[in-house]
């Protein structure tokens, strides 16, 4: 469950930024996780979920965008998506490859209120 | 936004959309360029040793501690386990320094633990520093430690398919070792051709090594392999102070060596 790490990355920049920029609750969280990434998407919204409580990201939506992974032939100059993590140019057969997506784990942006909050909104039951 | 109780309704109009474009590992790589700073002003080659529970990474060891030392050369571990201090003992058995980590129920070493676990060793004096990973052969593989390679061991009792079925692992690997090959008569159905391929296929150029740490077989080529990559290490930065760890002198975190740590986006895996 390496995603509770991952996680407890993703929570210190969220307060971080949130700090920053005087928002009251977020709503939502973009990440990309490449596919050549061993994360798990259930387990990262699970622990999201636990250690968005308390904080101002609780109940946040957390969205994530499955970046495919691609590659570029050295040898024929092919780009092509990167299936089983088979590191092979489907055009010429070639092993010279550089990856150019499938590595990403990033949070790309969040979507917040801004302000003070009115009144606080009850936990959606 | 909820439907029901109409929770999430208020404030709509000063909903923002804040980029942040950040790596998730940002501070885990961050500590992992300071300790991977440390270890090059000392010129310490240091190894990221990983595999699953029981294929052979203390054994490998103990083999691989008494051939350097008796070459000359200093070395000591860092032990990863979830409990106890049975591997850091069995090394200590070989007259080198070992550090245990337990990580509790991480499932991982992370550059923080690394860092905190280079107070108790002189890296000064040191010339192979091993960093045995908690065994798993999923989690480790996303945190970089500051080591120079990663070393993942299939033992031949595990299946020749292992690469393919744990492909992040063994496409990070700088050195494959199928271990306990002591044992590849009796079994019968593990062949290292196949483990081959299948590390071919997902990091070409990766070298693949059959070891037996009980019989000898293939040592000379895994300690030749560890030469060539002292032999890579950059050359310490003349008149560079050396970054000392000592016992019982508390490390100054604070400090800050001001270099770059460019890690923003992408694998932290450097080759």
């Amino acid at each position: 469950m390496h995603e509770a790490s991952i996680v407890f990355g993703l929570m210190r920049i969220l307060e971080s930024q949130a700090a920053a920029h005087g928002v009251a609750r977020i709503r939502r969280v973009n990440l990309k996780v490449g596919k050549l990434r061993a994360v798990e998407p259930q387990a990262l919204a699970a622990c999201f979920e636990a250690f968005a409580e308390g904080t101002a990201a609780e109940g946040a939506e957390l969205h994530v965008e499955h970046v495919p992974a691609r590659g570029d032939c050295e040898d024929c100059g092919a780009g092509f998506e990167v299936r089983g993590f088979r590191l092979i140019c489907p055009s010429c057969g070639g092993r010279r490859v550089t990856l150019t997506g499938g590595q990403e784990l990033s949070i790309e942006s969040f979507e917040a209120d801004t302000g003070t909050e009115e009144e606080d909104d009850p936990p959606c039951a | 936004m909820c439907m029901t109780c109409g929770c999430g309704e208020t404030g709509h109009d000063d909903r923002v959309t804040i980029a942040v474009r950040q790596n998730l590992l940002e501070e885990n790589d961050r500590v992992a360029a300071h300790n991977r700073q440390h270890f090059d002003e000392n010129r310490v080659l240091v190894l990221n040793l990983m595999s699953s529970p029981g294929s052979g990474k203390t054994s490998l060891l103990e083999a691989t501690i008494r051939e350097l030392t008796a070459r000359g050369l200093a070395v000591a571990v860092i032990e990863g386990d979830l409990e106890t201090e049975n591997d850091a003992e069995r090394i200590r058995r070989q007259g080198v320094p070992a550090v245990q980590i337990t990580t509790g129920s991480a499932c991982h070493l992370d550059a923080r633990m690394v860092h905190h676990a280079l107070d108790a060793l002189a890296l000064a004096d040191l010339d192979v520093l091993f960093i045995e990973n908690v065994g798993n052969l999923v989690c480790p593989a996303e945190f970089a430690l500051g080591q120079h390679a990663d070393v993942v061991l299939l033992s031949v009792t595990e299946g020749d398919d292992k690469p393919e079925k744990y492909p992040v692992m063994f496409r990070i690997a700088d050195h494959v070792l199928l271990t306990k090959a002591d044992l590849l008569p009796v079994l019968g159905d593990f062949d290292p051709d196949r483990a081959r391929r299948a590390v071919a296929d997902l990091s070409p150029g990766t070298p693949v090594s059959v070891l037996s740490a009980k019989t000898g077989e293939g040592m000379d080529a895994w300690l030749a392999w560890i030469d060539g990559r002292r032999a890579a290490l950059p050359d310490a930065p003349p008149n560079a102070a050396r970054h000392h760890h000592h016992h019982g002198q508390p490390h100054d975190h604070d400090h800050d060596h001001d270099h770059d740590h460019d890690h923003a986006h992408g694998h932290h895996h450097h080759r």
